[in-house]
């Protein structure tokens, strides 16, 4: 089929255009792979301290486990939530979205495929990174070998990083109205709610139990809790089951949410300043 | 005709309107803050009923003072607005709906525009591109090349985008635009910001393009020798209004509302009588140069001769880039 392998040379051209744009940023990529780093350096010596007081179980985590959730988060964090589609809301604001739009290519399957390229460089460094510290710290790391969990382990990471991107789309649709609120929109929902709440700072399960069972059906643990959890093997199937399932059903209304939030952003769009 | 062609008509306009809210803000933080709960919006009417249709292989300019709403209707045309109400029509295509068969028949170019990849060389940009509008590697290459010659850009295609000069840019951006081979291009100040040579050969590329693929291309301007030189047919909006459809020459009789009378005086007195012929637009002895009304012009020109050590006389019209200087400065009224 020629159509369909015109389709994928698109995408493949794209993914490497945007794969050599991320080198030319070097510094910021730097600078962003440092603050992943001191975020886990801050939660294994949080966690460090904790446990030197001679507790051996806290809130069912015991130290590998909580250290291993700690190694999980870098790879995770670098997974699901590095992408490129925070440019998205600016390309509005300034007009610059213009260009796309007047390409025959699809917006979302666009920027898909950037944040593909993005967490591709992501998670060759997050690996590196991981490796370095798990020498330097020498942590009892707990490894999953039970291949139900690292099947589901996988599907789980796909559903969140599509969470992600849904979300910050969502939010980067805010110019088509406001276009002064470029980063104020994203600043709130992603560093104050996404992130705290998605796990990426302390695992869901030590806030009270009501708390955490409402937590369970909003879209936010299914991007860092829930997929760590699998991985550890923390749920019984039935659980991982219904946590897949709530996953992508979330996947499926934040899509459906995002297109009609963009038809109708399009439709005031004014191209300004370009 | 017994056949008519597959189209006739590349650009189809009727009654376009387009109208963009605004908020409202007062200045400084506290205008700022009370915008955030209560926004005065306005309604802006960009564009109020314009209608015309294109040729295809016209080449058409199109000219108005800033804010006429010429950028408007490249975009809505382009796909990029949403028109407010009327009927558009690109190669029996509506824009809006940007169907890939659609967009890989048409460029939009903007002088501040940038899809160039800035921190790349432009090659990438343009590989990218030959792969987005799937561009067969044969045609690929031929038209590289042919754009390459053209515009003369072949030793810079591998240097990063940022380190270009505008002029250099803007040849890259033309290329990156037309790599697809575009049947219809617009192009929003093709020249803006760049040097006398620079501008020409930007022109002698556009008219170039035109003539060989018989591209239908609509063009807005402030440069009067990229209207002259290229545009048979002139298309002049003001404040969302349609002025003028018609050949460049004919702008003047519709525009024109005086006529200059230029003459030699043979001797420097009753210099201030003169001011009752009509207004004195230069005067630096022997010569003058009164305009007066078009009707008025024979009564003038005899009461000149009358009245007057007239030596050489002769009436001109007013000269074109006059009237387009009235365009651009939105002095010209229906």
């Amino acid at each position: 089929m020629g159509n369909s392998r015109n389709e994928m040379k698109k995408y493949l051209r794209l993914f490497n255009i945007s794969f050599q744009q991320e080198f030319a940023y070097r510094l910021n990529f730097i600078l962003w792979r440092a603050r992943n780093v001191m975020q886990i350096l801050i939660f294994f010596f949080l966690w460090d301290a904790i446990f030197s007081g001679g507790a051996t179980q806290i809130f069912g985590y015991d130290k590998a486990k909580i250290f291993t959730y700690a190694f999980a988060l870098i790879i995770v964090r670098a997974i699901v939530m590095s992408s490129r589609s925070a440019d998205v809301a600016g390309q509005i604001a300034n007009g610059e979205l213009s260009n796309l739009l007047l390409k025959p290519i699809n917006y979302f399957s666009y920027w898909l495929t950037r944040d593909l390229s993005s967490k591709f460089l992501n998670i060759l460094f997050s690996i590196f990174e991981t490796v370095v510290l798990v020498l330097i710290l020498k942590p009892n790391v707990f490894i999953q070998t039970n291949p139900v969990y690292l099947i589901s382990f996988t599907l789980a990471l796909i559903i969140a990083m599509f969470i992600y991107f849904t979300t910050i789309m969502m939010t980067s649709f805010v110019p088509f109205w406001v276009p002064e609120i470029v980063w104020g929109a994203q600043f709130l929902v992603i560093v104050i709610v996404v992130e705290f709440l998605s796990g990426a700072f302390l695992p869901l399960d030590i806030f009270p139990p009501t708390v955490y069972q409402i937590l369970r059906f909003t879209p936010f643990p299914y991007l860092i809790f829930i997929p760590i959890k699998i991985y550890l093997g923390n749920f019984d199937y039935s659980m991982v089951i219904q946590s897949l399932i709530i996953g992508t059903a979330w996947c499926w209304v934040l899509w459906r949410i995002v297109n009609y939030i963009w038809k109708k952003g399009l439709l005031v769009y004014e191209g300004v300043g370009r | 005709m017994l056949y008519t062609t597959a189209m006739d008509k590349a650009i189809i306009v009727d009654r376009l309107v387009k109208s963009f809210e605004v908020s409202q803000k007062e200045p400084g933080l506290t205008g700022a803050i009370k915008s955030l709960f209560s926004s005065k919006k306005k309604t802006v009417r960009a564009l109020r009923e314009i209608s015309f249709t294109i040729q295809p292989g016209e080449l058409v300019g199109f000219i108005g003072p800033n804010g006429a709403g010429k950028t408007t209707t490249l975009k809505t045309l382009s796909g990029l607005l949403y028109p407010t109400s009327g009927f558009i029509e690109v190669l029996e295509h509506n824009p809006w709906e940007r169907k890939p068969e659609f967009l890989k028949q048409i460029a939009l170019v903007m002088g501040q525009k940038n899809q160039l990849w800035w921190d790349l060389p432009a090659i990438e940009t343009f590989e990218l591109n030959r792969a987005i509008y799937e561009i067969p590697t044969k045609n690929y290459n031929d038209n590289l090349k042919e754009l390459v010659d053209l515009l003369e850009i072949g030793k810079l295609i591998n240097t990063p985008v940022r380190k270009l000069s505008l002029g250099q840019r803007m040849r890259m951006e033309l290329t990156a635009a037309l790599l697809h081979k575009p049947k219809v291009l617009f192009l929003d100040e093709p020249t803006i910001g760049l040097d006398i040579i620079g501008q020409q050969k930007m022109r002698d590329f556009i008219y170039d393009y035109n003539r060989k693929y018989n591209a239908t291309i609509l063009l807005t301007s402030h440069n009067m020798d990229d209207l002259s030189n290229l545009a048979r047919r002139v298309i002049v909006i003001d404040a969302g209004q349609l002025l003028f459809d018609g050949a460049f020459e004919e702008l003047i009789a519709k525009f024109a509302k005086e006529k200059i009378i230029k003459a030699t005086l043979g001797r420097e007195d009753n210099i201030k009588g003169l001011e009752s012929i009509g207004k004195i637009r230069k005067l630096s002895f022997p010569e003058v140069i009164i305009s007066v009304p078009r009707e008025a012009t024979a009564v003038a020109a005899a009461e000149l001769l009358q009245n007057f050590p007239v030596e050489d006389l002769t009436i001109e019209e007013v000269p074109i880039e006059d009237i387009i200087r009235k365009v651009f400065r939105g002095e010209l009224k229906k």
